[in-house]
């Protein structure tokens, strides 16, 4: 542990801005219409660490259990339970989402069931945030935005990709029939968040809180 | 005279829905189902254009995308105007405004008819080369003139009110065209569960299908195609999309397809609604029904209105319910064109005769036409037209192909409406745009798709397969084997039954022979978009050009948005007799995307206005804008440039903004630097691998400079690393590095040295960055903070943790200034709260905010490089005066050490940096301007270097600048000259790059 520097990064209290926190999704949560195509959350302020460690060595994917409860996914795919999902992200690296407040307690945790093991944890949490699409054109959307082939007979639920989206890279997740999440760099989010309501006015957008 | 052509009943049109448009400011009507040249020619618009060279008139030939002629501009409005519009490609809307591109002033009265009549014989190909390139200085003013009379279209003027979009698509079988193979081939394919997509580009399915005279199950042909749509349309894969011109067969079978999704709805797509979409398809497999187009025979003005392709004539009559005549000869090589004949019969209109190139004829519709009374006149062509702007007579005799021979000399029948064919040419375009060359076919006349590099099948007409039975059979064979080879079971299903005909071949005639020789006779239109003619090729071929290739470009036969679609298969026939070669010799041009015209809007797609390009932005944007910021532009980054005050311009503003930071305090959003976490044992070892400086010694609570080298041993990134922990670093890069910086790391670290154990990650966007530089700027900070400032605690270049208005923080002691400052990382979530109770403490200090325009200034006062503004990758350390920060002992060889020794980065009189003090301290001299050391000498002059870095200094109060000079280190105290466009001459004197406060004791108080 005295190798690596954890450091409590979130304050207990306190304003917090999340990437799209300027657009005003609450409000417009509010004044949202029924009858829309596409649906879009955003999953704010949640504890996003980045794991590295080697996925072929028994210790690694033990101690990730240990402190999890969750599998080491496998190339392309997400995990999960009810507090957190885990998501392959390279041969060597996932990420893990965590309820906000909660990531560092989880990063010592982890560190505690990793020890004496090559690894990284690292909090980007303040760095990006996630979008849930749905609803029935959600994956026209998508199809719109990102040449992935993003038909369920290629992307069933569970899967994970990073890919290219509009002119910019973000990481697209299954997680239901019709439910997508978009994994989107905070410095990008402006951007993402005008194409996506570019891309969904013709099938009506709606705003959850 | 309201749709005087068109025919009391009949046709796939509906009559209860008049739709109103307008054609060259006259008002017309027409119906909804017509396309726009259904309409004009139901309203007896026999000139819709003037032609390109020779401005003769023009009318509509064809029925779908090889129109040449009714090439139009639409559009009521100047934002609406769409060019290059096909009229037999667009639907009829309501409203619809349509104008001829051609035909200057006007296409009625038209000066250059005159001189096109008149002058038509003085302009053979190569004309405007030979005429007008000399004096070549005048090119640009006859070119101006040549241009306009040749019209072809214009673009608006006005921003596109509507919204176009990509959709990505991916499917197992790509069905090109909806003709009879192609329904075949996606209800095959379909019926397996393969991912289907059929494009086709006409407003419905159906193809040809939709005015044949043969029957499906005993039943109208277009009652089999509504229930084979019917059946596609029950297929939750199959997709099915109208209006959508494959366009492009791209590598890796990607092809594109451009849908017009509004485009028959009016000019203006209704609001909400995406007027065209670009599809990107990746198809595992694609079946090609492209289908054929009819060859139009080449005979003396077969260019005046009235004269058409045979089966045009049935489609306008069959779907659209148009005859565009009242008395039709029919002059054809082949049975299949009979059908017109017969369909005009029907239709109760005059058949003048029918003129049969091919001796003795016997095919069951000959046959036929002969029963019903028609007369078939043997051996011979329709060989001359006559009439001005529409037919009124032809001649037609007997000829001899073979010798190019008239054998009579014919007679001259009434007419206003002579059809021809000279058999089909298959639609090869799409096959060929990936370099497939198309193989000649003797048996049928025609060229076929060759040897395929992609995954795609071929299937119908476009195969060389005509009869409709084996149309359907062979599509449906294709729609098996696709989606076979795309992994799906496929079984073949029950065809519709048809009534078999004997059918004759047909005879090969390219150009119909006149009485005069090619040169001589009146003009033999071969290409009518280009004004190519028969005597023009061979005037080509006699003048050299044998290779097809040439022949196209100094004829322009086939260019354009033509794309060889009508006159290819005759131009290069005639090409190849001339030349006394066979077709296949001579072979085709090339084809190339786009099949027909795509619109520049579907090319863009949602890629304009504020989505042209990704806005990348800081945590702190919300205040700078807020706060009057001008922002500039660093990579896609958008930061704070400066923060005028009003009524400040640039120089004052970031004149005041430099001076608050070297008297008291200012703050800068950093956030935008790249920032990577480094863990691992071996971090340290790979920070002295890939930085030039040793890292070895760093301790923790630590931070150094480290300069980053390409394998050449030229400078590529720098930046601040410190020591988190043992094994924990944190690296900071150039805002524009950032990226690549990682990605080098992590090439090297795979590829190289992947037995160190490290890992590397991104947190550039999670960390907020914040910079308080200036002497006030510790009272400042321990206002905010419970971090332990004292200067001993806190040390220059040494890094603490604590809290910063209420929130951890990691701050550096590090300074790009030269002035006492700390940047301040908090979690980007809470920045801007901790950035505003900085910004309220340090009004008493006379905080003040700078950007980035202050920042360049300030550390050029201190003769700090900037990665890609003072280098520019041919720059070493040593060159930057930066050998201090080289490694020369460490153990391991480190990224640029073999590099920068080479003999050519040692010698003395490289380029080096240096800085410039003008001898007039208020001239600043222009980045970039190149440096001589005697201003005297003869131009060229020789040029010693260039200005990098150039500013007016505040705090010094004058100019100052940092610029690579020819062995400038050795050169102090020596003058420069940098020579001026506008004549004018700056001197300056080499100076030490460091400006201010060279012993640095600014920074480290």
């Amino acid at each position: 542990m005295s190798n690596v520097n954890v450091y409590k990064q979130r304050p207990d209290s306190g304003r917090a801005e999340s990437p799209l926190f300027h657009a005003g999704l609450d409000e417009l949560a509010r004044k949202g219409k029924n009858s829309a195509g596409v649906t879009l959350r955003e999953k704010k302020l949640l504890g996003h660490l980045t794991l590295r460690g080697d996925a072929s060595d028994p210790d690694f994917a033990g101690g990730v259990h240990k402190a999890l409860g969750l599998e080491l996914p496998v190339a392309l795919t997400l995990v999960a339970n009810a507090d957190a999902s885990l998501q392959w992200l390279g041969p060597d690296e996932w990420l893990l989402i965590v309820p906000g407040g909660s990531e560092f307690a989880t990063e010592q945790r982890l560190r505690e069931a990793l020890a004496g093991q090559h690894v990284s944890l690292v909090n980007v949490s303040g760095g990006q945030t996630i979008l849930e699409l749905a609803g029935p054109k959600a994956r026209e959307v998508l199809m719109k935005s990102s040449s992935y082939d993003v038909h369920p007979s290629n992307f069933p639920v569970g899967k994970a990709v990073g890919t290219v989206f509009a002119k910019s890279q973000l990481v697209i997740r299954r997680t239901g029939e019709e439910t997508w999440e978009l994994l989107v760099r905070r410095s990008f989010a402006d951007y993402i968040w005008l194409w996506l309501q570019d891309a969904s006015a013709e099938y009506g957008l709606a705003i959850k809180a | 005279m309201s749709q005087v052509n068109r025919l009391s009943q009949g046709g796939r049109i509906d009559r209860s829905q008049p739709l109103n448009f307008s054609f060259n400011g006259q008002t017309y009507q027409g119906f909804a189902g017509d396309t726009l040249a259904a309409a004009l020619l139901a309203n007896g618009v026999d000139v819709v254009g003037r032609s390109f060279k020779y401005s003769r008139p023009r009318g509509i030939v064809a029925a779908g995308a090889e129109e040449p002629n009714a090439v139009l501009q639409i559009g009521s409005t100047e934002a609406a105007q769409i060019p290059n519009v096909r009229a037999t490609q667009q639907a009829l809307y309501a409203g619809l405004v349509a104008s001829s591109v051609n035909g200057w002033p006007s296409v009625n009265t038209d000066l250059m008819g005159i001189l096109g009549k008149v002058g038509g014989g003085m302009m053979p190909p190569g004309f405007y080369y030979k005429t007008f390139m000399y004096p070549q200085n005048l090119w640009l003013t006859y070119e101006k003139y040549i241009r306009k009379a040749a019209g072809l279209g214009r673009a608006p003027k006005e921003n596109d009110p509507d919204s176009y979009d990509y959709l990505n698509q991916h499917c197992d079988v790509l069905v090109v065209g909806g003709g009879a193979a192609g329904l075949a081939a996606a209800l095959a394919a379909g019926r397996s569960g393969a991912r289907v997509i059929l494009a086709d580009e006409q407003e419905e399915f159906g193809g040809h299908l939709l005015d044949s005279r043969e029957t499906l199950d005993g039943k109208p042909a277009s009652d089999w195609v509504a229930k084979a749509l019917a059946e596609l349309a029950g297929m939750p894969e199959v997709t099915l999309l109208p209006r959508a011109t494959v366009h492009g067969y791209h590598d890796h079978n990607f092809l594109t397809i451009h849908q017009r999704l509004t485009d028959h709805l009016g000019e203006v797509a209704p609001i909400g609604q995406v007027r065209q979409r670009l599809h990107r398809v990746r198809a595992k497999r694609v079946v090609l029904a492209t289908g054929a187009h009819e060859r139009p025979l080449v005979y003396s003005n077969n260019d005046v209105p009235g004269n058409m392709l045979a089966g045009a004539v049935s489609t306008y009559v069959r779907r659209y319910g148009v005859a565009p005549g009242k008395r039709l000869l029919l002059s054809t090589t082949n049975d299949y064109a009979y059908r017109v004949a017969l369909d005009w019969l029907e239709a109760g209109l005059q058949v003048v005769a029918i003129a049969d190139a091919r001796a003795n004829p016997k095919g069951a519709w000959v046959e036929e036409a002969r029963a019903k009374g028609l007369r078939v006149i043997t051996g011979s062509a329709v060989i001359e037209t006559r009439g001005s702007k529409r037919v009124s007579a032809a001649r037609v005799a007997r000829i001899d192909p073979q010798a190019l021979k008239v054998r009579s000399p014919g007679d001259w029948l009434d007419c206003d409406l002579v059809a021809s064919s000279g058999g089909y040419s298959p639609v090869v375009h799409l096959a060929s745009h990936l370099g497939g060359k198309p193989v000649w076919r003797q048996d049928i006349l025609a060229f076929v798709p060759g040897e395929g590099f992609q995954q795609r099948l071929c299937a119908g007409a476009v195969n060389g397969v005509f009869a409709l039975g084996e149309v359907l059979a062979d599509g449906c064979a294709a729609g098996i084997k696709a989606a076979s080879e795309a992994g799906f079971a496929a079984a073949s299903g029950e065809l519709p039954k048809i009534f078999g005909r004997h059918e004759e071949p047909s005879l090969a005639l390219f150009q119909v022979p006149h009485d005069k020789s090619t040169a001589r006779a009146p003009k033999q239109f071969v290409d009518l978009q280009n004004d190519v003619t028969a005597a023009g090729i061979e005037l080509a071929t006699r003048e050299g050009f044998e290779s097809v290739e040439h022949v196209k470009r100094y004829t322009a036969l086939g260019f354009g948005t033509d794309q060889g679609k009508l006159g290819n298969i005759n131009g290069l026939a005639i090409a190849a007799r001339s030349l006394g070669i066979s077709i296949p010799e001579m072979g085709t041009t090339m084809f190339r995307p786009n099949y027909t015209p795509v619109t520049f809007g579907a090319v863009a797609g949602r890629h304009c206005g504020e989505l042209f390009e990704p806005k990348r932005y800081t945590a702190l944007h919300r205040w700078h804008l807020q706060n009057g910021a001008e922002f500039e532009d660093v990579g896609q980054w958008k930061r704070p440039w400066y923060f005028p005050k009003a009524g400040e311009d640039l120089h004052a503003a970031v004149g005041r903004e430099c001076l608050a930071v070297r008297d008291t305090v200012g703050i800068l959003d950093a956030s935008t630097l790249g920032k990577i976490d480094i863990q691992g044992p071996d971090a340290r070892e790979f920070l002295n691998r890939v930085y030039t400086n040793a890292w070895t010694k760093l301790d923790v609570g630590k931070a150094r400079y480290g300069l980053m080298c390409k394998e050449d041993g030229m400078v590529f990134d720098d930046g601040v690393t410190a020591c988190l922990a043992d094994n924990h670093f944190l690296m900071t890069t150039t805002t524009g590095g950032a990226a690549r910086v990682l990605e080098w790391l992590e090439i090297y670290h795979q590829t190289e040295w992947p037995e160190l154990k490290v890992y590397f990650t991104s947190v550039t966007d999670h960390w907020a960055t914040m910079t308080l530089s200036g002497p006030n700027s510790r009272k400042l900070l321990a206002e905010v903070t419970d971090i332990d400032l004292d200067k001993d605690a806190f040390p220059f270049m040494s890094w603490k943790e604590g809290q910063v208005g209420g929130v951890p923080a990691r701050v550096f002691r590090i300074s790009f200034t030269g002035e006492l400052s700390y940047e301040v990382n908090v979690q980007a979530d809470y920045a801007l709260g901790v950035w505003e109770k900085i910004v309220a403490a340090g009004q008493k200090h006379g905080l003040t905010p700078y950007g980035t325009e202050t920042m360049h200034v300030l550390r050029a006062e201190k003769g700090f490089i900037i990665v890609g503004q003072d280098t520019d990758g041919s720059v070493t350390p040593d060159d930057l005066g930066m050998g201090w920060c080289v490694g020369r002992t460490k153990p391991f060889s480190w990224i640029g050490w073999r590099g920068m020794n080479r003999e050519d980065c040692l010698k003395e009189n490289r380029k080096q940096l240096v800085g410039l003090k003008p001898v007039d301290p208020n001239k600043v001299l222009p980045e970039g301007a190149q440096l001589v050391f005697d201003p005297k000498q003869s131009i060229p002059m020789t040029m010693v270097g260039h200005v990098t870095s150039s500013y007016m200094s505040a705090a010094m109060n004058y100019s100052f600048a940092m610029a690579l000079v020819k062995g400038g280190l050795k050169r102090i105290g020596e003058r420069v000259f940098a020579p001026l466009v506008d004549g004018s001459v700056i001197e300056a004197e080499i100076v030490s790059p460091v400006f201010y406060d060279p012993k640095g004791d600014r920074q480290n108080v």
